[in-house]
């Protein structure tokens, strides 16, 4: 079961709830607000905070 | 919710998801078509199923609603469940989302419908799921939650307690009528109506759902036969040489709604109400 981009519309960051961007290789979804990344697992997001990964880099680094 | 308890409930309902989808306890019932009889689903409806299991709410409501967006805490069940609805062939409606129930991942307005069923009792902290509920609900949205019902009496409630953790360490705690008409009102949505139906467990299939071995079988089951007599009466305890084959519970559907958007009538201020005009003319 593919992710159809189309069904983004109703998902967000569980977050702090603002929209959400598929990554181009659709392996994982992420909030450019939070800098988390949430997986794709057999075309089911993963959008739990705890499993999300941070992507974002200390200032400094 | 903390993560040590969200893994406890993974390993729980990951262990038995094969189980809950095969589950023929979960898969029909008088609860699911009272709550398509109360909530009137449409063809316009995007539903929400919050804490799926086996996705047998999402399937029995698929055929009724434009799509079903099924959500769980635990990736085996949502596996399991996708694995059951593409065997079911004609279903292309019903998309799955690892997601927790106190945290939504969903846009505010999201859903016309939203369903749960026997799960709130899983839930750490019921009141937030209930304004996530609230927060994804569009205006005017319908919503039913199905869960066991907390019985009244005190020695009963007891007995309903300790087997529930007995049979599923992740029971948390079910709710008595008054204690979902208050958080319900709390979390500002409006009660419609409340429902009771029993349903009767086959005892064997509801220990086998919770994976429990034989000797933890076998103690629920002297915990049953143990029990006093007003708890067998209540629980309509069935039993053939000592072996308990069906009880009998109460669970409690909650219909509610999300207020519909308040209608502004432009009213002329009172200063400009035209005055009778004493100049002539």
């Amino acid at each position: 079961m593919s992710l159809k981009p189309e069904l983004l519309d109703i998902l967000a960051c569980p977050k702090c709830k603002q929209s959400v961007e598929l990554d181009e290789d659709r392996k994982s979804i992420h909030c450019s607000n939070c800098y988390l990344r949430f997986p794709v697992r057999d075309g089911i997001p993963v959008m739990l905070i705890d499993e999300a990964e941070c992507s974002r880099v200390a200032e400094g680094n | 919710m903390d993560s040590k308890f969200k893994n406890q409930i993974r390993e729980q309902f990951g262990k038995t998801a094969v189980a809950y989808v095969e589950a023929t306890h979960f898969s029909g019932g008088e609860d699911l078509e009272e709550a398509a009889r109360l909530l009137k689903p449409s063809h316009d409806d995007n539903m929400l199923d919050v804490a799926c299991g086996g996705g047998h709410m999402a399937l029995f409501f698929s055929p009724m609603v434009r799509q079903v967006v099924a959500s769980d805490l635990t990736m085996q069940m949502l596996k399991k469940a996708q694995e059951h609805i593409a065997e079911e062939g004609r279903v292309d409606n019903v998309v799955f989302r690892e997601a927790d129930a106190e945290d939504l991942p969903f846009p505010a307005g999201s859903f016309t419908l939203l369903t749960c069923r026997i799960a709130p009792h899983h839930f750490p902290d019921v009141p937030r799921a209930l304004r996530e509920f609230h927060r994804v609900l569009r205006r005017g949205g319908r919503m039913a939650i199905i869960d066991t019902l907390m019985p009244s009496d005190p020695e009963i409630a007891d007995f309903f307690q300790t087997m529930e953790k007995m049979r599923n360490p992740t029971h948390i705690k079910a709710f008595s009528e008054e204690e979902w008409q208050e958080m319900i009102h709390d979390s500002e949505l409006i009660l419609q109506e409340t429902l009771v139906i029993s349903k009767t467990h086959d005892f064997q299939e509801w220990t086998k759902t919770a994976g429990l071995n034989r000797a933890k079988a076998q103690e629920l089951n002297k915990f049953f036969m143990d029990a006093p007599q007003k708890v067998h009466d209540y629980f309509k305890i069935e039993s053939f040489a000592g072996e308990v084959e069906s009880y009998t519970d109460k669970k409690l559907l909650i219909y509610a709604t999300r207020k519909e958007k308040e209608k502004h009538i432009y009213q002329k201020p009172a200063t400009e109400a035209p005055k009778e005009s004493t100049e002539e003319t």
